[in-house]
């Protein structure tokens, strides 16, 4: 911090950091898809109670949930490459944005599936007994009655779980990835004023934050639509 | 690169050294951040005018940024408005010499501040208005109510956030070693670079939070039990 503050810099900062905005958004999309898809393959043995592969799972997500995402990403960093080199496969040299979308997609597919386990669960038994009462078959049933109702039940937390991700990529730059805080690094070295950086990264990611938490917001409900209004009494 | 199983438990025992520290950065601002969290989350609740705006503002931005960047903003951001101020009153202050921890701490204890404020402010809203009422018809001032009556039932409530929040400040705790702080990511750092041996270290590093995280969630269910025992329905 050898430079005198110069809030004008961080008119001249914004611009620069915005072109990596890119790689951000690309991680937080990767790692939701993937996550969504590992969320819904880790549900599935909890909700079915297929023995090993549901202890299996309770396991994992009691880890990814217990450990700093730090930590997971130098666990993946590391041992990936380790665990490739056993079968002759050398990964040192790739690029270090595969481990960050790997460890972002584990991470939320761990808190996917408990999204989802919770949200079908919350579905009441007798929506079944009624599809099957109308003579539906059970992937009918699964597909027309459950499912269409523990997404509206699943959104809220899975849009809060995208956001704290998103939030979470902000520490990707550790394992050398080119994101925006890793080009801010980069400005800093070259420029030395940190503070003026860091204050054009935080107004991103809250522009950011507010843009997705206002989609979501829109998203509900649509979602939610076919739900009357809840009028409160008091 | 093969796996050293018994380097891990030496990196294990040398890493858990930190833990203190790691739990000093995780206790001290989750505990300033509650007193934050209730002023802030009063202010909302009752719609104080003038603070209103504020507290909004301070809740949206601190939720709205990741961490990281509120512990880089502080920590070069306040050594430049400390030095300001003083050469505006015209004391010398030597702000090297203020430790990095404290500037961590603010930071946290400033972002335990607002994720803690919606976490009380949606217990005091979970509260039915009935409470309020029957407080008021036996002759209680509105301070008396909130104290006796909304808060011990919206803490009692809010228990299972409240741990969501700590196990999340202790896993945030954890970027402290970007700024230098020998705290458990940090030493897992030392330890893994100063033997070369990373995939070892983190694994300890891993399954010590690991255990911590299992640790509190079990204290707290036992603590939530107590805590929300007034409302167990018909059956005692």
């Amino acid at each position: 911090m050898g430079k005198a503050f110069d809030i004008t810099l961080v008119g001249e900062f914004l611009p620069q950091l915005v072109q990596y905005l890119g790689v951000t958004l690309q991680i937080l999309a990767v790692s939701t898809v993937f996550g969504i898809v590992i969320g819904i393959a880790a549900a599935i043995p909890r909700l079915f109670r297929i023995p090993i592969l549901s202890q299996l799972v309770v396991v994992y997500v009691s880890f990814i949930r217990g450990t700093p995402i730090l930590i997971q990403l130098f666990l993946i960093f590391y041992g990936v490459p380790a665990l490739f080199l056993l079968f002759d496969i050398d990964l040192t040299r790739m690029d270090p944005l595969y481990f960050v979308m790997i460890t972002y997609s584990l991470s939320n597919g761990a808190v996917f599936s408990e999204i989802f386990r919770g949200a079908i669960q919350a579905i009441d038994y007798g929506q079944t007994e009624a599809a099957y009462s109308v003579g539906m078959s059970d992937s009918q049933t699964f597909f027309r009655i459950i499912i269409p109702q523990a997404i509206g039940i699943a959104f809220p937390n899975m849009a809060n779980c995208i956001i704290s991700s998103l939030k979470d990529t902000s520490l990707a730059f550790t394992i050398g990835v080119m994101d925006m805080v890793g080009r801010g690094e980069t400005l800093i070295a070259s420029t030395a004023h940190a503070l003026e950086v860091y204050i054009s990264l935080s107004i991103i990611y809250y522009i950011v934050v507010l843009v997705l938490e206002k989609l979501f917001r829109l998203f509900e409900k649509r979602v939610n639509r076919y739900k009357p209004d809840v009028v409160s009494s008091a | 690169m093969t796996i050293d199983i018994p380097f891990m438990w030496t990196a294990f025992k040398e890493i858990i050294k930190a833990l203190p520290v790691t739990m000093m950065l995780t206790l001290i601002p989750l505990f300033v951040g509650f007193f934050i969290g209730i002023v802030v989350a009063l202010i909302r609740v009752y719609k104080v005018k003038g603070l209103l705006a504020i507290a909004n503002g301070y809740v949206s931005f601190l939720r709205g940024t990741p961490i990281i960047m509120h512990v880089m903003l502080i920590y070069f951001g306040f050594p430049l408005l400390i030095d300001a101020v003083a050469a505006k009153l015209g004391i010398s202050v030597q702000t090297q010499l203020i430790p990095i921890s404290t500037f961590v701490l603010t930071a946290l204890s400033l972002s335990a501040g607002a994720y803690l404020s919606e976490v009380i402010r949606s217990g005091i809203l979970s509260i039915p208005k009935g409470q309020v009422e029957a407080a008021y018809s036996v002759g209680m001032n509105t301070f008396q109510t909130m104290v006796r009556i909304i808060l011990p039932q919206a803490l009692a409530q809010s228990i299972p956030n409240f741990t969501n929040i700590f196990v999340g400040f202790l896993h945030t705790s954890s970027i402290a070693f970007l700024v230098s702080q020998k705290e458990l990511t940090g030493a897992a750092n030392i330890v893994a670079s100063t033997n070369l041996k990373f995939l070892e270290a983190y694994i300890a590093a891993g399954i010590i939070y690991w255990l911590v995280t299992i640790l509190v969630e079990g204290l707290s269910s036992l603590v939530e039990k107590r805590a929300t025992s007034y409302m167990r329905g018909g059956v005692r």
